[in-house]
């Protein structure tokens, strides 16, 4: 199960996601995601605090969200990843092409205004 | 804006029929003796396995689970299987590496005496073939000559194990169909790519990962640290390019250790295999939740 809502912080798109991203997930939220690009959303930051679960599925979203974000002038930014989401983060090497913030308001704090 | 999944299905034609899963253990050395944990829980839950891959120390456990031995026959062979594997050392091939002018190098050195290491094999395998799996097993293993990948699936199992875990340096290369082949783990440390060939939509992947020394005080040290490093960006290199690669279910069971442990150090087994059932059990309500969502599997399956 996962729950996904999408808040504007001034320049910024915060998008908060509970639960597991996964097979089961993947495709819904990255239509979220995908959707608030085309609107032309394109700083996007997830805020992982109340994700429990991330599979191949939910690394292959976030490889995707990340490509789009970035080909339109923007970025994918985590921010508060929980250690077992972080251990399969660091394992794929995302860790090292996405960039990571303790907390929420670092992370809308990284783009500038 | 707010949304809400409970199962929405992602997979595509996966989920249409039963999935296929694939298991595979990688390289390790005795941190392979986690994979008990893990064929525990796959027991206990009744998780239905169609593929067995393993490589190195994985392949030993993979190949067990393959023939369909029980989790509890194999754990108490374990036990006994690592004690004193590795303590002794093949002089003639120490004398070969220092002095190799007197005593002619010889491809196949390995400082470990493999004697006892063949007939700890021997006990187990005997001359069980692949043909004799109740499911299909691969064994990843490395050409020593060209470097290539080598995934073995027919013949003699005694043999396929026994190159897969020719740790490079300590155990001898070994000769399979005209190829002299060594561990597996030095080009394919956690072979996921073997099991998304053999169609495998759900992929159980079990590596292990060294941990650092805390300090460097020889030249034997120095020698291990470097290939920790080595191995370990290998292992995270391939589970993250066939993670982000293929749209096959990566599942990755990777235990975290709070300590360094060596090939000699049998009595840390116990540890090991309820480090390697914990670490699974994580995996298992996502499991779960996969399976119940195929056609195949109206309820998710129980033992």
């Amino acid at each position: 199960m996962m729950e996904v809502s999408i808040q504007q912080h001034n320049h910024v798109a915060v998008v908060v996601i509970a639960g597991s991203i996964d097979a089961l997930t993947a495709d819904a939220l990255v239509t979220a995601l995908l959707a608030e690009l085309q609107q032309g959303r394109t700083r996007l930051v997830a805020d992982f605090s109340a994700v429990e679960y991330t599979s191949s599925a939910g690394l292959r979203v976030l490889l995707t969200t990340l490509k789009d974000a970035r080909q339109r002038g923007g970025d994918l930014r985590l921010a508060h990843i929980r250690p077992n989401v972080r251990q399969v983060l660091e394992l794929s090497g995302f860790t090292s092409i996405l960039k990571c913030f303790p907390d929420r308001d670092s992370a809308i704090a990284s783009y500038p205004a | 804006m707010t949304l809400s999944v409970t199962a929405e299905r992602s997979l595509g034609d996966v989920l249409q029929r039963r999935s296929r899963i694939g298991l595979v253990i990688g390289s390790g050395g005795i941190k392979c003796t986690m994979a008990i944990g893990l064929l525990k829980v796959l027991a206990r839950e009744g998780i239905p396995v169609d593929v067995a891959v393993g490589c190195s120390g994985g392949a030993i456990y993979a190949a067990m689970f393959a023939l369909g031995d029980e989790v509890a026959a194999i754990e108490t062979r374990s036990l006994e299987v690592w004690r004193d594997l590795f303590t002794k050392l093949h002089y003639r091939s120490l004398l070969r590496a220092v002095a190799p002018a007197l005593f002619g190098y010889h491809e196949q050195v390995g400082l470990v005496d493999d004697r006892r290491v063949w007939q700890v094999l021997e006990a187990h395998f005997g001359t069980r073939d692949f043909g004799e799996c109740r499911i299909p097993l691969h064994v990843a293993a490395t050409d020593f000559r060209s470097g290539e990948k080598v995934t073995l699936t027919e013949g003699r199992i005694i043999d396929a194990i026994r190159a897969s875990i020719a740790i490079p340096l300590l155990l001898r290369a070994w000769p399979v169909n005209d190829r002299l082949l060594v561990d597996g783990g030095a080009s394919n440390p956690l072979p996921i790519d073997i099991a998304i060939r053999e169609g495998c939509d759900i992929i159980l992947a079990m590596g292990f990962e060294s941990q650092m020394t805390d300090d460097v005080r020889s030249f034997t040290n120095a020698v291990g640290r470097t290939s920790t490093i080595v191995t370990n960006h290998l292992l995270r290199a391939t589970f993250a390019f066939y993670s982000a690669a293929h749209h096959a279910e990566v599942l990755p069971i990777m235990p975290l250790l709070d300590r360094d442990i060596g090939l000699t150090e049998w009595e840390q087994i116990p540890y090991l295999i309820e480090q390697g059932e914990r670490a699974a059990e994580e995996q298992v309500p996502y499991l779960r939740r996969l399976l119940a969502q195929t056609l195949g599997d109206a309820s998710p399956p129980r033992a």
